[in-house]
């Protein structure tokens, strides 16, 4: 399992994927920090500070870096097995089981190398902005990478079922970003849609009930987009208190979160496991040519 | 050392191998012979547990890897260590240098850090391609890619080496010192099993030869056996040029004229004495005569017909 981890590692840091996408997150995400400045509005509380580290990690390493592990997974068997390398490495005394475990754990700590780097330079900006630093900022941040780790490895399962049954890694990279864009993201606007049609789009509109609705259909009916998963989770990180007229946002924290959304926590786990088991039980029995 | 029973392999509905059965004996240069598409590249694959045949039984070393549609995994790991193998047309990472290459390959048998190191030198240096050893591999031409390939089988020091087209890319020194290699595989007492189209390659350096055609061997022995054997079967033939015109009835050869006074005679064996008393004894004289032996290259494209 060793073997393959060490030489998966390797080659994954190694990828043009790996670095363009880190590279288009990062003109995306350092300039926000100067408009941020430019603003001129001050960060005062510790919560403020976790709420934007949450929103930016979530917002970009949650789009970006599950781009990155869909179309790292989608490739990774098939396009070894067009080069050849994975024959030369299979024809060495290493079990096939081992070999995709070494694999699988090699792409798990690239990603979440990726996530605690979208981390770091949010706390960096944070820092640079003047924001007040707490221990929370510390525990929610790791809280969420965890999540986000969840969500990322399930999304690298994912591509390993499409890297084992396509043949082609250019047909599979096409396919997996068919799947990003139109599962991943038009099927949230469709659920978010249905929510939307009884509820905001009525004759009196009903904020908190299609709220309601839509976390409950998101549950139900998106269990397979992890990335949605983890926005219902977050969402309820913060709370809006008092009423209409006078409304308070409070951040009450991402272990709350989670603690109200377990069924969420239970879709990121499960449908891992479920993607994880084809694909490995594809592997094991797949011919390497 | 690497005996195949039966194996049949499908891809969908193509038979690559319709039970094929072959026997490699422990200090053997084997050649496996077969035109393209014949399932050379399928059964070498099998052998390795990198694809599924579904039916038939392999053995290595003594082990049984093989049977009922099924690997044993533990088989054929331990039957792995000691196998070398360098595939078809394939490529090494890209972005590591040859000794990268080799260090890495050297991790997967478990090789100690000092004797990998050693032996990664010995190795570029058999392969020629020690000079070259800090370039990264993704700027290698292609005949270096297939010493790299060579030298990556020769890692764990194999008793069985198993080649795959090894020669295609090489140009003629890198032939001629692959066969030395070879050579002195089987000198110190390895097994080599290397598949090949081209007759050439084969015929200096192989002891036994196996021929498949159409996923099934066609024939296996030694290559002065193969020989005889087609000969006998008609493979002499002698043009011959007379003085006057011959009456050939009642000869028991193929005989076909090719002019007036010329003849081109089939046998199965050297018949130029008889030739000579049965065309005096018909009050003729020879004038000239041309025997031709057949090339292996013609036998075997004889096999594959
Ligand atoms: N992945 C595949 N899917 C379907 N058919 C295949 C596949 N791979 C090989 N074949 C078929 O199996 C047969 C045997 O192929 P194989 O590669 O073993 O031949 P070979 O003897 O190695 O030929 P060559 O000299 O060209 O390397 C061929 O008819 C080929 O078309
Ligand atoms: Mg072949």
């Amino acid at each position: 399992m060793f073997w393959g981890f060490r030489l998966e590692f390797k080659q994954s840091l190694r990828t043009k994927k790996l670095w363009v996408i880190l590279g288009v997150m990062m003109l995306l995400y350092l300039p926000g920090f100067y408009l941020q400045k430019a603003s001129g509005e001050e960060i005062e509380t510790v919560q403020q500070a976790v709420s934007i580290l949450i929103n930016n990690v979530n917002g970009l390493g949650g789009f970006f870096i599950a781009i990155l592990a869909l179309l790292m997974g989608a490739t990774a068997i098939n396009s070894e097995i067009e080069k050849g390398t994975l024959r030369v490495a299979m024809s060495k005394p290493i079990k096939r089981l081992s070999y995709i475990g070494g694999k699988f754990l090699a792409h798990t700590v690239v990603v979440l190398m990726a996530l605690l780097l979208t981390t770091l330079v949010g706390i960096v900006g944070l820092a640079w902005l003047g924001a007040p630093m707490g221990s929370q900022l510390v525990t929610d941040s790791l809280l969420l990478n965890g999540l986000l780790l969840l969500a990322m490895v399930q999304l690298v399962a994912l591509g390993y079922i499409i890297s084992t049954f396509i043949k082609s890694s250019s047909t599979a990279l096409g396919v997996a970003l068919v799947v990003m864009f139109v599962v991943f993201m038009i099927m949230p606007a469709i659920v978010q849609f249905v929510a939307a049609k009884d509820t905001l789009l009525s004759e009196n509109p009903d904020w908190e009930a299609y709220q309601e609705k839509s976390e409950e259909y998101k549950t139900k009916y998106l269990f397979y987009v992890p990335t949605t998963q983890i926005d219902v989770i977050v969402s309820d990180a913060t709370v809006v208190k008092g009423d209409v007229t006078n409304p308070s946002v409070e951040y009450v924290g991402i272990g709350h979160a989670i603690k109200s959304n377990l069924a969420n926590l239970f879709n990121l786990v499960f449908l891992t496991l479920v993607y994880l088991a084809i694909a490995f039980y594809r592997f094991l029995r797949m011919d390497l040519r | 050392m690497m005996k195949i029973e039966n194996l049949v392999k499908l891809y969908k509905d193509v038979r690559a191998l319709d039970g094929l059965s072959l026997e490699v004996k422990p200090g053997q240069v084997y050649g496996f012979l077969g035109p393209n598409g014949a399932g050379k590249s399928t059964t070498i694959l099998s052998t390795l547990g990198l694809i599924f045949p579904q039916e038939g039984r392999i053995e290595l070393f003594g082990l049984e890897v093989f049977r009922d549609g099924k690997f044993n995994e533990e088989n054929l790991v331990e039957a792995k260590r000691q196998i070398g193998y360098m595939p078809e047309h394939a490529t090494l990472w890209d972005f590591m240098t040859p000794v990268q290459t080799l260090d890495v390959i050297g991790e997967a048998f478990e090789i100690p850090k000092a004797e990998r190191e050693k032996r990664v030198r010995e190795l570029l240096e058999l392969v020629n391609l020690w000079d070259d050893r800090n370039r990264k591999v993704g700027k290698f031409s292609k005949g270096m890619r297939q010493r790299l390939l060579l030298a990556q089988a020769l890692i764990n020091d194999p008793e069985l080496l198993i080649l795959d087209e090894p020669m295609t890319g090489l140009d003629p020194t890198g032939i001629a010192e692959f066969k030395d290699i070879i050579r002195e595989q089987k000198k110190v007492g390895k097994t080599v099993f290397f598949s090949s189209h081209i007759l050439a390659h084969v015929e200096e350096i192989c002891d036994t030869v196996g021929v498949i055609v159409k996923g099934k061997l066609r024939v296996e022995d030694n290559l002065e056996r193969i020989k005889r054997e087609f000969l006998k079967r008609g493979g002499y033939t002698i043009i011959l040029e007379t003085n006057v015109p011959v009456d050939f009835t009642g000869a028991e050869w193929k005989v076909s004229p090719l002019g007036e006074k010329k003849y081109r005679i089939v046998a199965p064996e050297d018949i130029r004495e008889q030739l000579h008393d049965f065309v005096s004894a018909r009050g003729a004289k020879i004038l000239t005569m041309q025997v031709k032996e057949p090339s292996l290259e013609e036998i075997f494209l004889k096999m594959v017909e």
